[in-house]
């Protein structure tokens, strides 16, 4: 499978998750439904790494991204915003979406899937409301919070379906995009609350700067050691490393020595 | 004293009840310190418990078993907390049943959290039934409690809507709920498909005529028997029945007109409601009320008799009559 052929199945299952959960007011009113490409990406990786495929699975996996969906649009509600009708809409849309992941499962019959999905999303809300807990946090528990929220949902699947094999290279790969955004928004002068928890720890903005830098370089080491475990053809490596998680300097060496 | 009234109706349930108010604790338990002081929160600030109550008396219909019917029980009102959280995000509700709302104690993040934590143990829970009409029912559901509620957002300040699009709204957004626990309580029971139907239209009756009392008490209770300042509905944005009837009379058209978009003070807010309790469309929206809760009280008369069927017909005639 090539490049542009990974990158049309992404977009044909960014369309369908759109079309199950198209509704005119929230078109209207709110950001719309999003799902991150390289959630999708992972979610389809079995199918672009030649394992076992069916239809139902792909459903699923369709069900996994609005539920990625649903969960967006809540983190979207701001804090302590005034009330608009954008960020009512928001609320439902999460809702919404949460209704539309069950009823397709329900049609594929597939309750199974559902328990283990709902079993995640408890994890991932937790992790998310420990921002809020008057806790000192540790960095090893920064790293944990991050991999549950950022993977946990993604686990479920793979799990489910006996595709636990990719569960270490995507963890990886999801911690690492985690990881850049917040270098990103630190270096824009922003916050979040996982760049206030490193601050806490590390103390100092430029260490927190630093520590990010050093935190990338050493994903992006696991995870180019990780993708040359794996039988990957060159098309689909090479769409991980340039496409999902690029990190110019080693990937171009990577690139180079082949 | 009304929610004790009410009770006093059901008070046969009472150990499966306190059965099921032990499962939401256990059901509501978490890793998160936060999130478990916060649906404990939402928990303990009480309620009528009304969805977990039909399931259990439609099920009095089958072969009723508590360990049955408690796998629905339990999520349709875990369901029925999560949208409450969220709910009150949407309203900027500071206050319900008298307590701060999640999303006053600590914040639109927490409350979302809150909710969407609640959900999935609901779904977590309810996924112990394999009986698939029982989810093809409770997933439409939520999908046209979201849809009711969606269209609600869009008819807010729409003063020139009509009573139907009220009655869709409402619909979707009450008495659906209340529909699906008292089918899913017929269907886990194993009742025959007959009597499953006269239980969800008796629901789908009783829904309609709860949230029309629900809307007239608003413009009729004060606002220590609510918990939050009369009227409040209206200060929403939220068109209801009695506000449709009572804009008939030119004076409050023009009055509600003026008052839909600028922020009231409380004497202005007490005036409109005031004008509203004293003109005739309290009357009209009971008389539409008690047009659903005949309906509802015909639907039990196609059903066996006995307790079940007697304390049915006790709640349907209380929220006619309830006072808040």
């Amino acid at each position: 499978m090539n490049l542009q052929q990974i990158q049309s199945k992404i977009s044909s299952m960014e369309i369908d998750v759109l079309k199950a959960v198209q509704q005119r007011t929230l078109e209207k009113y709110t950001a719309g439904p999003s799902v991150e490409h390289a959630r999708m990406f992972f979610l389809l990786l079995p199918f672009f790494d030649g394992k076992q495929w069916s239809g139902k699975i792909e459903a699923s996996a369709k069900t996994v991204s609005i539920v990625y969906a649903a969960l967006h649009a809540h983190d979207q509600v701001k804090e302590d915003a005034p009330v608009t009708k954008k960020q009512q809409l928001t609320v439902l849309a999460g809702d919404f979406y949460s209704g539309i992941y069950y009823h397709m499962l329900t049609n594929l019959k597939n309750i199974p899937l559902i328990q283990r999905i709902a079993s995640a999303i408890v994890q991932v809300s937790e992790k998310k409301a420990s921002f809020y807990e008057e806790t000192v946090f540790s960095l090893a528990e920064i790293d944990e919070t991050i991999e549950v929220i950022e993977s946990e949902l993604l686990t479920a699947f793979y799990d489910f379906y006996g595709y636990d094999e990719y569960t270490p290279l995507a963890k990886l790969m999801l911690n690492y995009l985690r990881y850049s955004e917040e270098l990103e928004c630190l270096q824009r002068d922003g916050h979040t609350h996982v760049l206030r928890l490193l601050k806490e720890t590390l103390q100092y903005d430029l260490h927190t700067e630093s520590w990010l830098l050093e935190k990338l370089d050493n994903l992006h080491d696991q995870i180019v050691k990780c993708v040359n475990g794996y039988a990957f053809d060159y098309e689909l490596k090479h769409f991980m490393l340039h496409q999902i998680t690029p990190h110019q300097h080693r990937a171009e060496q990577l690139t180079r020595e082949g | 004293m009304e929610k004790m009234k009410l009770k006093l109706l059901y008070s046969d349930l009472k150990p499966e009840l306190e059965m099921i108010e032990k499962e939401l604790e256990q059901a509501v338990d978490s890793n998160s310190h936060l999130l478990n002081d916060a649906s404990l929160h939402l928990l303990q600030a009480g309620g009528k418990r009304i969805r977990p109550v039909f399931v259990l008396l439609a099920g009095k219909f089958g072969n009723y078993n508590i360990d049955v019917m408690k796998q629905v029980a339990v999520p349709l009102e875990l369901i029925h907390m999560a949208s409450l959280v969220h709910d009150d995000v949407i309203d900027d509700s500071e206050m319900r049943r008298g307590q701060p709302t999640v999303k006053a104690q600590w914040n639109n993040s927490v409350a979302m959290y809150t909710g969407d934590f609640i959900l999935a143990r609901a779904l977590e829970y309810i996924t112990e039934v394999e009986i698939p009409s029982v989810h093809d029912i409770l997933s439409k559901t939520m999908i046209e409690v979201c849809r009711g509620e969606i269209i609600q957002i869009e008819d807010k300040y729409k003063l020139d809507q009509n009573v139907r699009d009220y009655l869709r709204r409402i619909k979707r957004k009450t008495a659906l709920l209340i529909s699906s626990s008292c089918e899913l309580g017929a269907l886990v029971s194993g009742t025959d498909e007959k009597t499953a139907a006269h239980l969800r239209r008796f629901g789908y009756f009783i829904g309609m005529s709860f949230q029309i009392i629900d809307d007239i008490l608003d413009f009729t209770s004060t606002d220590e028997e609510l918990g939050k300042p009369a009227g409040s509905d209206f200060i929403q944005g939220n068109i209801t029945l009695p506000v449709l009837f009572a804009r008939k009379d030119e004076e409050i058209y023009r009055l509600l007109k003026e008052s839909l978009y600028k922020e009231l003070t409380d004497d202005e807010r007490l005036h409109i409601v005031k004008m509203i309790r004293n003109s005739p469309a309290i009357k009209e929206s009971k008389a539409i009320s008690e047009r659903y809760l005949n309906k509802a009280i015909k639907e039990l008369s196609y059903l066996p008799k006995g307790t079940a069927n007697k304390t049915m017909r006790n709640i349907a005639l209380f929220i006619g009559k309830r006072k808040f």
